[in-house]
């Protein structure tokens, strides 16, 4: 460590490498923390958990009882142990709430003055975050199981919604109307995504088996449908050709520079797409259990190298390195089934939801100060007033 | 090794069962514990670049994929030793598994890449077993070549089977046969009766097997006896780790155990199959590695 941080002070490494090290370094030492805990507010299982993306200091979560909580996560206490106190909740008391589950929760992108939220009630409501109160109500005709705002638009603020309809609906916060219906999927679409790379550029998986990639500007359909077989008709069963999964998808996430796109299925396989082209890059995960019938929220980690993706599994969240398949580790402490993972990128933490209504948070354990022998803690005495930053707290005993 | 065996139970049981008994605080103490005991997980720019020659040697999980370079043609040409050939009367070429070659290797990504590589040569063929959609079967394929030619001895459909195998089976590479495939390659007329004649030929000879109007699964030939037994033997290991108790045992015990009349391949074979298949999950402890019974 101290070879990176003199390297990067000579100017002999390029400053992201220093960066990379250490984010990589702290994600493979997430664990559980005493100190770190998260308000329980939540009576029912969480299904969605969302941090915004300014300052990354709060976060929303949405529950199965319909209940919406904002969460603050910087701690200003000056001690170590700190829970992440909820600052204000849409509870069951609110006439607002949503009346069945809240499915999906997104920060607007660009401020947090305003959050967007779906539900199993065929609603999907905007709110405005110091009143709470819903500025803008999206009706629909089946229930909402997901909806994406896509991070980086400029040109429009479309809000891209899958149903229990076939059809993926667009709906524009400007104008407060459903202006796009993108048709071609045969199935309830259970994920829709847009591309962090290119704003015009959205993914949606559905309960027939396929991933579609859409450009909304091209009203003919969708630009390409991800094959797991990459075109080699041999492999497959003639009903499973050009289908990305061989069950329902419900899991999507693009990797944070938006050049490869994960999807998860019931077939309990995790695969890695290129984006551009839709080709599937073969990389074997191995059994990635996955029982869930709605949606699943996977998330991948952001400037480190190598990327993790972690996805729930189960009663814990498992974590694979993205372009070798490893397994690298399963992070158990969930009581019950988990739903949904946040990450958060300036701090290298995991957040996790799940069934048994806790939130936890998977904080990097701090490196571990080094044991000193008796005998040199004699003759460190005399040196107590060295710096620790220049202590030789690293380099091993046989160098 | 008790304690391990305990902490291993406790955090492996349902935890539902006991979130009523005990606090939220005691239980995560138990898993912080149980994390700790692992080695710290350290990313590669980390890692020392000397080799701890002797320090780090663990004497329980064996680390199979840190030995060297990935071969997986070494892997293959050993698991095919587990093949029982007298069983089948040597009718039937050595095949092995694709997802048991997972099991002693842990990079899939990179298993999958070599295979490739391999099939592309020529020097391997992979087969649609048929029994589960993920489950290839591998033979060499001079082995294949030899075996097919051997059981078509004085039929008639020798001819067609052997110009099969010299004309078509170096040109594709795929699992599956078409017809415009059969057509091209295979024909020199492309007469209707006798492209239908010969692909009935194909078929009966075992080489093809039909899967859907007009296009083929390349197959071996008797290999139907191999898969009733392969299931077989997979549901009688299963219900061996099954029945133990704690629904989990040692890997090492499994391979000395008597096998039953059901298990008619080597049970290393078996344990093979159930590892890469991800039946059961395989789990470093300080006694070897257990096997523990997934169950959904």
């Amino acid at each position: 460590m101290l070879g990176f941080l003199t390297a990067r002070q000579a100017g002999l490494d390029d400053p992201l490498r220093l960066r990379r090290a250490e984010s990589t370094r702290r994600v493979l030492n997430l664990e559980l923390n005493h100190d770190r805990d998260v308000d329980r507010i939540h009576n029912n299982g969480i299904n969605t958990i969302d941090i915004e993306v300014i300052e990354g200091r709060y976060m929303l979560s949405g529950g199965a009882d319909g209940v919406i909580v904002v969460y603050d996560l910087e701690n200003n206490s000056r001690k170590p142990q700190y829970t992440c106190k909820a600052v204000c909740t849409v509870g069951r008391s609110s006439q607002y709430v949503h009346r069945f589950s809240v499915e999906t929760v997104q920060w607007y992108p660009h401020d947090t003055g305003m959050f967007v939220s779906s539900s199993f009630d065929k609603t999907m409501k905007v709110w405005d975050t110091e009143t709470l109160k819903p500025a803008e109500v999206f009706q629909f005709e089946g229930n909402v199981y997901c909806h994406h705002m896509s991070p980086i638009a400029r040109k429009h603020s479309l809000i891209a919604v899958g149903t229990k309809d076939q059809k993926v609906q667009l709906c524009d916060l400007k104008s407060g109307s459903r202006i796009q219906v993108l048709q071609g999927h045969r199935g309830e679409v259970l994920s829709v995504r847009w591309s962090p790379r290119y704003e015009h550029i959205l993914a949606t998986a559905s309960t027939d088996s396929r991933v579609l990639v859409w450009d909304v500007r091209r009203a003919s359909g969708s630009l390409f449908s991800l094959d797991q077989h990459n075109g080699d008709k041999s492999k497959a069963s003639s009903e499973a050709v050009n289908t990305a999964h061989n069950g329902r998808v419900n899991g999507l996430c693009f990797t944070v520079d938006g050049l490869y796109l994960l999807t998860t299925g019931t077939d309990d396989r995790m695969r890695l797409w290129n984006s551009a082209n839709g080709k599937n890059t073969l990389v074997n995960y191995g059994k990635v259990s996955n029982e869930s019938r709605k949606g699943l929220k996977i998330t991948v980690s952001r400037s480190c190298s190598p990327e993790f993706v972690f996805v729930p599994c189960g009663s814990s969240v498992a974590v694979y390195t993205l372009h070798t398949g490893e397994l690298v580790t399963m992070l158990r402490g969930h009581y019950n089934n988990v739903d949904c993972c946040q990450f958060h990128p300036d701090y290298q933490e995991l957040y996790s939801g799940g069934k048994d209504c806790n939130i936890l948070a998977w904080v990097p354990v701090v490196r571990p100060p080094d044991v000193e022998e008796e005998g040199t803690a004699a003759k460190g005495g005399s040196q107590a007033t060295v710096n620790p930053a220049f202590e030789d707290a690293w380099s091993s005993d046989e160098d | 090794m008790f304690r391990s065996r305990v902490l291993l139970f406790f955090s492996g049981v349902c935890l539902n069962d006991w979130k009523i008994l005990f606090d939220k605080e005691l239980l995560q103490q138990c898993f912080k514990s149980v994390m700790n005991r692992k080695r710290a997980l350290i990313s590669d720019t980390f890692k020392v670049n000397k080799r701890r020659v002797g320090n780090e040697k663990q004497f329980g999980a064996v680390n199979n994929g840190e030995a060297g370079p990935l071969d997986v043609k070494a892997t293959l040409q050993d698991l095919m030793t587990l093949f029982p050939r007298k069983l089948f009367n040597d009718a039937l070429p050595q095949i092995v598994l694709k997802h048991q070659l997972y099991s002693i290797h842990n990079d899939r990504t990179q298993v999958d890449r070599q295979l490739s590589d391999l099939r592309e040569q020529g020097e391997l063929l992979m087969f649609q077993l048929g029994f589960d959609a993920e489950a290839f079967g591998l033979v060499f394929a001079a082995d294949y070549k030899a075996k097919v030619l051997a059981g078509e001895e004085g039929r008639g459909t020798r001819g067609t089977v052997d110009k099969f195998l010299e004309k078509v089976l170096p040109s594709c590479k795929d699992l599956s046969f078409n017809k415009e495939k059969m057509l091209k390659e295979f024909l020199f007329t492309d007469s209707e009766i006798t492209y239908k004649e010969k692909s009935w030929q194909l078929v009966k000879s075992g080489v093809l097997t039909v899967r859907d109007a007009g296009s083929w699964w390349l197959s071996i030939p008797n290999s139907g006896r191999f898969t009733k037994y392969l299931i077989q033997g997979r549901k009688a290991v299963l219900g061996m780790v099954k029945k133990s108790k704690y629904n989990e045992v040692l890997k090492a015990e499994l391979e000395e155990r008597q096998t039953n009349s059901q298990v008619k391949f080597q049970i290393k074979y078996h344990i093979h199959d159930i590892i890469g298949a991800e039946l059961v999950e395989c789990i470093p402890t300080t006694s070897g590695t257990v096997l523990r019974c997934v169950d959904y």
